[in-house]
């Protein structure tokens, strides 16, 4: 257990910043101990996720890797809010998390769209069930937002008119309409064909610019990890827990030009390593 | 929405064997009842079937109309009765416990031998034949609502929880919607189940309606009045059967699986 948590990573050493206000301010999230279990009928426990700490900055995109079966959704179910820990905390800019929170979007697997309503109105939807207003303003804010995943002129289609890739941007803009800061994406192009998810990730690079949002991401591809994030947090199954977090010190924006350079070749190669128990947990800090 | 073409060589296409099945079977009927000779109180041919119907216009008018009111009344009642009970089996944990068993006892129960008692109970006018008629119809509008409601998309719950949204919202905006491709299936069933109850309970007890008009043009060994009666009876199934059906089509415009697919 403590070995486990040594191995974290914490972020960016704050001694050269001179200013103390950012050694105090919290991290955006921050989960201390956080752990799931789950009973099964016969009272057997079954661990999902032993203890784990994480701080996420503002503003930071980050990707989980990881077997299945290595907590990796669960983990994100947690910081959701979706599912309650076992034990431990998980704070959101300090405060402890209780239930969904309306700062915290989620792009799932599948695109979940209601085959019911129209593109627009898959987007408006949080904007309804939160019951934001003025209606005017976020329905201008929802057709821009689907112009820059490049849904422009789609705003009245039905999903079942829209291939994966595009069902998939118009989940994206779904979670981007509210002023959710921090999103989180359960490998949402993990069904995609390589060319439609090459493309995605590059998109949603720019988003991620463009909006200044914090980005959790899980996915099972090194290389797609590698690609987007500043830090990658490999976690290991049975019981699935955090081995490392790797720190991806790429200049950005990023192409997938970058992806054969021997620089990301060797982060890759690391990441590879420690999903594989070979390697040691080094070259966190970078 | 888009508007689907009925080119005429279509419609010719899938008309034309219908109606030629149609014909040759009504031929080889009439020429079998002639041939053979069959009394007109035992098989009438359909020339015989043809004179039936144009003579009782009235009757058969009159009849129908008594027929078609309990029919519809109790079909009204038992979708909205369906819906309502359907919604609160499937969203209420007690009433899910307390009410479910006793339906599903219900619904196992051979309604229709309960017929002649609740003539009894309800009188010879139109409330025994609604009141039967709500009985069968009730179920399949129920069941398929409860099955509907159940099959929402845990990942659709799960996206409208991440938005904080109430109960009601997650019914309205996701289940309900899920459950209407169910329910308009089982309304297609109840208004059947419906019309043939409401036709058993005037059998037993009435003085309107077709049921009754069967019982008597039976009892006069009225064969031809008896088969006018049913193809009446069958053209206002289908009418109600394709009334339905139309009405899904608008309703359900998203289950259409014909949609052009526009690639990214």
């Amino acid at each position: 257990m403590t070995a486990s948590r040594t191995e974290i990573s914490k972020p960016e050493p704050s001694h050269d910043a001179p200013s103390t206000r950012e050694v105090v301010s919290p991290p955006l999230l921050d989960l201390v101990d956080v752990e799931k279990t789950y009973a099964t009928l016969d009272g057997e426990r079954i661990i999902a996720l032993s203890p784990t700490d994480l701080q996420v900055k503002a503003g930071e995109f980050i990707c989980i890797v990881g077997p299945s079966g290595c907590g990796k959704t669960t983990l994100l179910n947690l910081i959701s809010g979706l599912i309650r820990p076992s034990g431990g905390e998980i704070r959101f800019r300090g405060v402890p998390n209780e239930g969904p929170s309306a700062e915290i979007g989620i792009v799932f697997q599948k695109p979940v769209l209601l085959a019911w309503r129209s593109v627009i109105e898959n987007v408006m939807l949080p904007i309804e069930v939160m019951n934001l207003r003025p209606r005017q303003q976020f329905q201008e804010k929802a057709r821009q937002l689907l112009a820059t995943v490049g849904l422009a002129g789609f705003e009245n289609r039905y999903p079942r008119e829209l291939s994966g890739g595009m069902q998939q941007r118009a989940a994206i803009a779904r979670t981007l309409v509210y002023e959710s800061s921090l999103l989180l994406m359960d490998e949402p192009f993990a069904a995609l064909d390589a060319m439609t998810r090459e493309e995605l990730n590059l998109e949603l690079m720019r988003i991620w610019k463009l909006t200044g949002r914090t980005i959790l991401f899980v996915t099972h591809n090194i290389p797609e990890a590698v690609l987007l994030s500043d830090r990658v947090v490999v976690m290991t199954p049975r019981p699935g827990k955090i081995k490392a977090v790797v720190a991806v010190p790429l200049e950005r924006p990023r192409t997938l030009e970058l992806m054969g350079t021997a620089r990301f070749g060797d982060i890759a190669n690391n990441i590879r390593s420690l999903l594989y128990g070979t390697g040691q947990t080094q070259g966190q800090g970078a | 929405m888009r508007t689907r073409a009925y080119p005429v060589r279509r419609v010719l296409l899938q008309g034309l064997p219908v109606i030629a099945t149609f014909a040759t079977l009504i031929l080889l009927w009439q020429l079998a009842v002639t041939m053979f000779r069959v009394p007109v109180y035992f098989v009438p041919a359909p020339t015989d079937v043809l004179r039936a119907l144009a003579l009782g216009r009235h009757l058969y008018g009159q009849n129908l109309l008594a027929t078609l009111y309990s029919t519809i009344v109790a079909f009204v009642l038992a979708v909205t009765l369906g819906i309502v009970l359907g919604a609160l089996v499937s969203e209420i944990r007690w009433i899910w416990r307390t009410l479910y068993p006793v339906l599903i006892a219900f619904q196992a129960m051979p309604r229709i031998a309960l017929t002649p008692m609740i003539v009894v109970w309800f009188g010879f006018g139109y409330t025994s034949k609604i009141v039967v008629g709500v009985f069968s119809a009730f179920f399949p509008v129920f069941l398929n609502m409860v099955h509907g409601l159940q099959t929402a998309d845990p990942d659709q719950v799960a996206l409208m929880r991440s938005f904080r949204a109430s109960r009601s919202q997650i019914f309205w905006k996701i289940k309900f919607p899920t459950a209407l491709p169910f329910l308009l299936a089982g309304a297609n069933i109840a208004i059947i189940f419906s019309m043939l109850s409401v036709i058993v309970a005037e059998f037993l007890g009435s003085n309107i309606g077709m049921g009754f008009l069967i019982v008597n043009q039976s009892a006069q060994m009225d064969a031809a009045g008896v088969f006018a009666n049913i193809i009446i009876l069958s053209t206002v199934g289908l009418v109600f059967h394709y009334g339905l059906q139309y009405i899904g089509r608008r309703l359900l415009f998203w289950t259409e699986s014909d949609g052009s697919r526009v690639n990214a």
